[in-house]
């Protein structure tokens, strides 16, 4: 990546983060039923979206990895892994949070809650089968197929959970939103989208700086 | 040798040598049994609420059961390096996936079976009167924990943390086809008509086909060395 995009891509992210914050806590009014905590819902949905966009990505490089078998497939999909995980761990925080006061309990077993948690730990399984093996190829390749299995399952798990608890519906099918929100809506959804990128951009020179390392410590001989 | 022929002979040799020893399903109904007290004194069952807590506890003996079972499908194999020997067998690869596959479904669907009486007399459920729809929900559920069940335990069995990893890895993924068996099990006991059932086993259907076929193309990336 150049040099100036790399500078200006922190300076982007903080830009649009600061006004994000600014839009939900300032700008936005406060939703008339719910209150203050819908102002939540700002943060909820986009890292949603953006946990779904890391599994799939890990989708991507783990399908592209077993076909080429080239480094930098291997380290986008563990990369996005980890952070569909932070992201999904966001969604499952401020859940509860909104959901206290407004279900009356923290947690439901509720069919997109559900499916979240399972999917949580999906992934989470996909990290522990990468820390037990160290970056040994044979657990690139187990990697790799927990990424494509996990990804086929979204939909199964989805349906399975829709289907088990149908009453428990409590997310709403669709919302609507006044212009104001809207815009804020948009604005997050810019800016965590910015956050996500920028981390996995830097997640991954992190990776293939000490990819390189190991690689010239195994040239000189050294074990790492 | 035909895929098919290979596929045989690998479901053959592992029928004969459990026939011969008969350790994985003695170790596995007991097992079961006991899962089965467990959950009777956790829950202070005596009789109440039965129809409803009934699936969930034996799916979830199952489920337990399977993963014993499961961690030993390779463990025969490691002996001796058998299992390089299977996969320098020339053809595709696929049809040890698939011959495994079909011995853990089957050796699952036996011990489902076996156990089915005492689950029928411990919680006073006349399991006898449901034994068709029971059937088909147990072969799906048999198939579904093998599809995953058999690639995950060679998985693990080459890992370190073997006997942990496994668990963590079946575990979520099943969560799908377990929710859909303990639902249409449900459905059985509460005498529900059949189209009741059809939503979850058409999702234990599917879950089956999808996996297995995508471990059948699978198999391979996890056995190169």
């Amino acid at each position: 990546m150049p040099a100036q995009i790399s500078t200006l891509f922190p300076a982007l992210v903080f830009l649009s983060m600061t006004a994000a914050l600014w839009a939900v806590f300032l700008y936005v009014p406060t939703e008339r039923e719910m209150g203050l905590v819908q102002r939540i819902f700002y943060f909820h949905v986009p890292a949603a979206i953006a946990a779904f966009i890391g599994f799939f990505l890990v989708f991507v490089g783990s399908i592209q990895f077993l076909r080429t078998q080239q480094a930098r497939w291997d380290r986008l999909a563990r990369c996005a892994a980890e952070l569909g995980v932070l992201f999904s761990l966001i969604v499952l925080f401020t859940g509860p949070l909104w959901a206290r006061p407004i279900w009356g309990v923290y947690w439901r077993w509720e069919p997109r809650l559900t499916s979240m948690l399972i999917l949580f730990t999906i992934y989470v399984a996909y990290l522990t089968v990468r820390s037990y093996g160290a970056e040994a190829p044979q657990t690139q390749r187990f990697a790799a197929v927990l990424g494509i299995l996990g990804f086929v399952n979204v939909p199964l798990v989805y349906y399975s959970v829709h289907l088990w608890a149908p009453e428990q519906q409590l997310h709403p099918r669709q919302v609507e939103l006044s212009a104001e929100m809207q815009h804020t809506l948009y604005l997050c959804f810019a800016a965590f989208f910015l956050l996500f990128f920028y981390l996995l951009q830097r997640r991954m020179k992190i990776e293939q700086t000490s990819d390189a390392l190991a690689q010239i410590r195994l040239d000189l001989g050294d074990e790492p | 040798m035909s895929f098919t022929a290979r596929t045989l002979a690998i479901l053959h040799k592992d029928i004969l040598t459990e026939w011969r020893t008969k350790e994985r399903l003695s170790s596995m109904v007991f097992f079961v049994l006991l899962v089965l007290l467990v959950f009777n004194f956790s829950f202070e069952l005596g009789g109440f609420a039965l129809h409803e807590i009934g699936p969930g506890v034996l799916w979830s003996a199952y489920v337990f059961a399977s993963l014993l079972g499961l961690n030993r499908t390779f463990a025969t194999e490691q002996a001796n390096n058998c299992l390089d020997a299977l996969l320098l067998a020339p053809g595709d690869r696929g049809a040890v996936y698939l011959g495994k596959m079909l011995g853990n479904m089957l050796f699952l669907l036996v011990i489902e079976l076996l156990s089915l009486p005492f689950f029928a007399l411990f919680f006073n459920l006349p399991v006898g009167d449901y034994l068709l729809p029971l059937l088909g929900i147990l072969i799906l559920g048999a198939a579904s924990l093998a599809s995953v069940g058999t690639l995950f335990a060679i998985m693990s069995g080459n890992a370190h943390l073997r006997e942990l990893l496994l668990p963590l890895l079946v575990l979520p993924m099943v969560m799908p086809a377990m929710i859909s068996c303990v639902e249409a099990t449900a459905e059985v006991f509460k005498q529900s008509r059949v189209e009741m059932l059809f939503p979850h086993l058409q999702i234990l259907g599917v879950y089956v086909v999808i996996f297995t076929t995508l471990s059948l193309l699978l198999f391979e990336y996890v056995v190169e060395e």
